[in-house]
């Protein structure tokens, strides 16, 4: 009786789901006159992208050739390499996939070019916290890099950054998520609500965090401020006796032996939880459902303090013009279209334009992932992989649930030059 | 020490000498273990079944990456890094068996290029193409900071090697009024061929491997050592290991191969070398 | 005749020259060039500053992260060479004929055939807490506990360069042992020296310069490394390698070139002091 009427609702929910994907496909044709077919003008035109492997997806270049017929040439690298090759070898890329904290050193360099928003054609979707800051109407911007703060830049071939809104925007959201500790519900035999549950004397030589010196010191800037060693200012751009106090703290800690080891690339994070080196550390929510998808329980813990945030976008080589500037707008106009973020947000990130990734996957799929809601039946990856089962419900809850509670995006610190030697310090310590 | 009966130092010595293979092999066979993991494991312990499932996935389109496309490139490099390291350090050989003017420069810029440390060759080749506008690429400076580093292992081992070689055997053969090309083509070289390979094969290795060194310098596209590294910013699988097992198999086989025909011409040629006897 | 001959000389060495030329030397004073601007947030400024320099010297984590590196230097090249002697000694010794010896070196090189990279990553399920290692000897009985020491630590980072790098010392000890004359040696024996004796007053003198080589290979290649240090020890130890990656990745070109330039002069003297107790080119 029960299962019947489950069934009933399910259908509902599955009939409702393609009614959406067909009115939205009409309804993005109407509101964006793009034709749902996609002009192939473009058949010759090769754009390569150097990125991290976060978004360096291959199956997107397929879908590109297909729909566009842009031959996207995709390199991945790790973090460092993309801003280095972005700075220092600007003819090497057509289209730079870069990390919202770094483009604020990146378009300093004058490798990049502005995009004209009007040439975006769904730019007035894209999630305002890229563009006004703010999720909602009443929302607070978070500490640290706010993507706000440098998205847009004064002028055209300008690279300095506007206080509001302009013409000229740097980077177009692909990805970006909020952060927290990951754990192994099976290994911990606690309950972890806060980022300080990290400093449990359980867990020595059972944690880790993150290894990029400026992701890190924000890690170790909410454990310190969840614990009350240190009271910040502002986390994203520390003074120097706050920094200090911090290292001061993160040797200390160091010394005692509570880290395991600290994580640099997605990969290793992973491979730290699944080998059972580390019970609790800072993570990403798909490296997370990578651990589970190999058989480990691991929880994406939701925690008091607010999450750590991050972001990445597509940015333009200087180099670009003519008709591979056109292809570039066509690229990112597709990017941000619904076939892309549909396939992103089921990896457990979130994309730029919600509307047209929600156009383009199923009701459960939207549940799970956006909404917060039990899932209806199984839930996939993009390979097809089932990384849920049915009635499971996303660690967090909903996006504006995450989202909403970002208590600092990674962050460029006007005392960078200061922080890295005393990081160094703290890894010599 | 050099015949009879192997002693007890024979003995403990070899032991020694499988613990240390053993311990090269480490990593090895954690791999080739790992390599056959079940389609839904990791790339760490446990085991989660066994299968297959890897190598055939190694031969597919990957999520993030390109194995084929990175191998090509690594491959040909590595060949053509090989190629020049093997001549250009043999002709400097040939050189550096009189002193010239510069030859102590040139020595001691060959010692220089072996320890400055490869990240910072990166980083000035990098900057240095930077700074007059060119593109990097993995053809051109990455093969040229490939090189800083084979190039002078390739002078050392021609050092040794010539430093052993008997010099009669050209006199010989300009006494016989071949002219010191075709003394080098039809007496040095054959000689000296074995550690030629040597050299070469050093120079691939060595190549094939380099990581800190391509890290700024490979442009647009990246080596093999690079696309992997790439890749794990992303969730990698036992593919990885799939292809350390298959490259492990391939250069076992090309080694056995390769030794395989050695033996066998040393073998002609011997046999050869008595036919002439004979017919003289 | 006289120039001709030279003429030919120079054409020999001119392709090995040439690449010295452009892919050493000029990139090398680049960094010492860069080591000397300015930066801030957000640039590069040529100039002329010494403040780079000052940041480095006076702060004593510089002091300590140099000592951390000469330390895992003297610790891999004690190793290595006493593994790598004992290897060599062996091949050259006691194994009789050539072609074996050729197959047991191509037997020690082919793990190296596999990815750097690679291999870094299966340590992990090798030493980890319940890696190949420890299971193994938690089922013999030896230990109850897992050995964490085992990984992420500063035995793990030995570990890994005394696995990456022995075969540097074994190739050229190898090759000063083959050129030792084998009378030599039979004469020793017909004076009653006992094997011990032969290997300390004989073979070991003899082997200098392949010593004099490994060690240089050794020493230095250590010394600019930050991969192996950063993967082995899990980010917990540090190298001057590391801290000039840790600089560039924030752009800060100009700290990690003043970084560079005194890590090369450091390499340089000891590679200096090496070659002052053995002439390499004489002696090869």
């Amino acid at each position: 009786m029960a299962r019947k009427s489950n069934d009933g609702i399910g259908r509902r929910r599955m009939l409702k789901g393609a009614a959406g994907i067909a009115g939205a496909a009409v309804g993005s044709g109407a509101i964006t006159g793009f034709p749902v077919i996609w002009a192939q003008n473009n058949k010759n035109i090769v754009l390569r992208q150097c990125g991290t492997g976060v978004s360096a997806i291959n199956e997107i270049a397929e879908k590109c050739k297909a729909d566009l017929g842009i031959t996207l040439q995709m390199t991945a690298l790790d973090s460092d390499a993309v801003v280095q090759r972005v700075v220092t070898q600007p003819n090497s890329f057509d289209i730079g996939d870069i990390e919202y904290w770094m483009i604020k050193k990146v378009f300093g360099a004058n490798t990049l070019q502005a995009m004209d928003v009007k040439k975006i054609k769904l730019f007035d979707k894209i999630v305002p916290i890229f563009t006004t800051g703010k999720l909602k109407a009443d929302s607070v911007i978070a500490q640290g890099t706010a993507p706000s703060t440098v998205s847009f830049v004064e002028g055209a071939g300008s690279t300095k950054f506007a206080k509001g809104q302009t013409q000229w925007f740097t980077i177009v959201p692909t990805i970006y998520n909020a952060d927290t500790l990951g754990i192994r519900p099976d290994l911990v035999g606690r309950k972890i609500d806060s980022w300080k549950d990290i400093l449990d004397p359980k867990f020595k030589g059972k944690t880790s965090i993150l290894n990029i010196p400026s992701i890190g010191i924000m890690d170790a800037a909410m454990i310190c401020e969840a614990a009350g060693i240190v009271k910040y200012g502002d986390k994203g751009n520390m003074t120097k006796a706050e920094i200090d106090k911090t290292i001061d703290f993160l040797i200390k800690t160091k010394k005692d032996g509570q880290f395991r080891a600290f994580w640099k690339t997605f990969d290793e994070s992973v491979n730290l939880m699944t080998s059972g080196e580390v019970v609790i550390q800072s993570m990403w929510s798909p490296a997370v459902s990578a651990v589970r998808g190999k058989g480990v329980p691991c929880t994406y813990q939701p925690l008091k303090e607010g999450y750590r945030a991050w972001g990445g976008g597509l940015a333009l080589a200087k180099h670009l013009q003519g008709a591979q500037l056109d292809a570039a707008y066509d690229y990112i106009n597709w990017y941000l279209s619904g076939w892309v973020g549909a396939f992103l947000n089921r990896q457990g990130y979130y994309s730029a334009v919600l509307e047209t990734a929600k156009a383009n996957m199923t009701a459960d799929e939207w549940g799970f992932w956006m909404e917060g809601k039990p899932a209806q039946g199984d839930i996939k990856n993009p390979q097809g992989q089932i990384v849920e089962k049915a009635g499971a419900v996303r660690d967090g809850g909903s996006f504006y649930d995450r989202m909403g509670a970002v208590a600092c995006w990674n962050a460029v610190m006007d005392e960078d030059r200061y922080m890295v030697q005393k990081w160094n310090q703290f890894i010599a310590a | 020490m050099q015949h009879g009966k192997r002693g007890p130092a024979f003995w403990l010595l070899g032991a020694l000498f499988c613990l240390f293979v053993l311990f090269l092999y480490g990593p090895t066979l954690t791999i080739l273990i790992l390599s056959f993991q079940g389609p839904s494991g990791g790339l760490t312990f446990p085991m989660n079944g066994v299968s297959l499932h890897w190598f055939r996935n190694l031969f597919e389109k990957q999520m993030v990456g390109d194995f084929a496309g990175s191998l090509q490139r690594s491959l040909i490099l590595g060949v053509a890094v090989m190629l020049v390291t093997v001549v250009a350090s043999f002709s400097a050989g040939l050189a550096f068996r009189s002193r010239f003017r510069g030859s102590a420069v040139l020595f001691y810029l060959a010692i220089a290029s072996l320890i400055v440390p490869s990240i910072l060759i990166s980083l000035g080749i990098g900057l240095l193409y930077r700074v007059l506008g060119w593109d990097p690429a993995w053809y051109s400076s990455a093969f040229g900071a490939h090189l800083t580093w084979t190039l002078p292992f390739g002078l050392l081992i021609m050092f040794a090697v010539f430093n052993r070689f008997d010099r009669r055997y050209e006199e010989a053969a300009r006494d016989l009024g071949a002219t010191s090309w075709q003394t080098i083509r039809h007496v040095v070289v054959p000689i000296l061929l074995p550690s030629l390979i040597g050299v070469g094969l050093f120079g691939f290795t060595l190549s094939y491997d380099e990581f800190a060194r391509s890290l700024y310098t490979a442009g647009t596209f990246n080596t093999l050592p690079l696309e992997i590294y790439g890749m794990t910013t992303n969730v990698t699988t036992p593919v990885l290991y799939a292809l350390g097992t298959v490259t492990t198999g391939v250069s076992v086989l090309v080694i056995a191969l390769s030794l395989l025909s050695v033996t066998w011409l040393r073998r002609r040629r011997t046999r050869h070398g008595s036919d002439a006897g004979k017919a003289a | 005749m006289n120039r001709v001959k030279s003429w030919v000389t120079y054409l020999q060495v001119a392709p090995l020259a040439l690449v010295f030329l452009l892919f050493l030397i000029v990139p090398i004073l680049t960094i010492v060039v860069v080591s000397f601007f300015d930066y801030n947030t957000t640039q590069i400024i040529p100039a002329f500053l010494l403040q780079n320099y000052e940041e480095l010297l006076l702060s004593p984590v510089t002091w300590r992260t140099y000592k951390q590196t000469i330390q895992f230097a003297l610790i891999t090249w004690a190793l290595t060479l006493l593994i790598g002697f004992t290897v060599a000694y062996f091949v050259a010794f006691h194994v009789r004929s050539s072609t074996m010896q050729t197959v047991l070196f191509l037997l020690c090189t082919i793990p190296f055939w596999t990815s750097n990279v690679i291999r870094m990553i299966s340590w992990i399920p090798f030493l980890g807490r319940h890696g190949l290692a420890n299971t193994t000897l938690m089922n013999l009985g030896l230990i109850d506990q897992p050995l964490e020491f085992l990984l992420y630590s500063d035995f793990s980072v030995v570990l890994a360069y005394v696995h990456l790098y022995t075969l540097f010392m074994v190739v050229p000890i190898f090759n000063s042992m083959m050129r030792i004359d084998r009378s030599l040696l039979e004469a020793a024996r017909d004076a009653g020296a006992t094997g011990w004796q032969t290997l300390v007053n004989v073979i070991l003198p003899l082997c200098k310069p392949g010593i004099a080589i490994g060690s240089i290979f050794v020493v230095t290649i250590v010394m600019g490394d930050f991969v192996t240090v950063r993967m082995m020890s899990g980010g917990l130890s540090a190298s001057v390698g590391l801290m000039m990656a840790n600089a560039m990745s924030l752009l800060q070109y100009p700290a990690a070139a003043a970084n560079a330039v005194v890590l090369l002069l450091l390499v340089l003297g000891i590679v200096a002091a090496m070659m002052r107790m053995v002439d390499i080119r004489k002696e090869l």
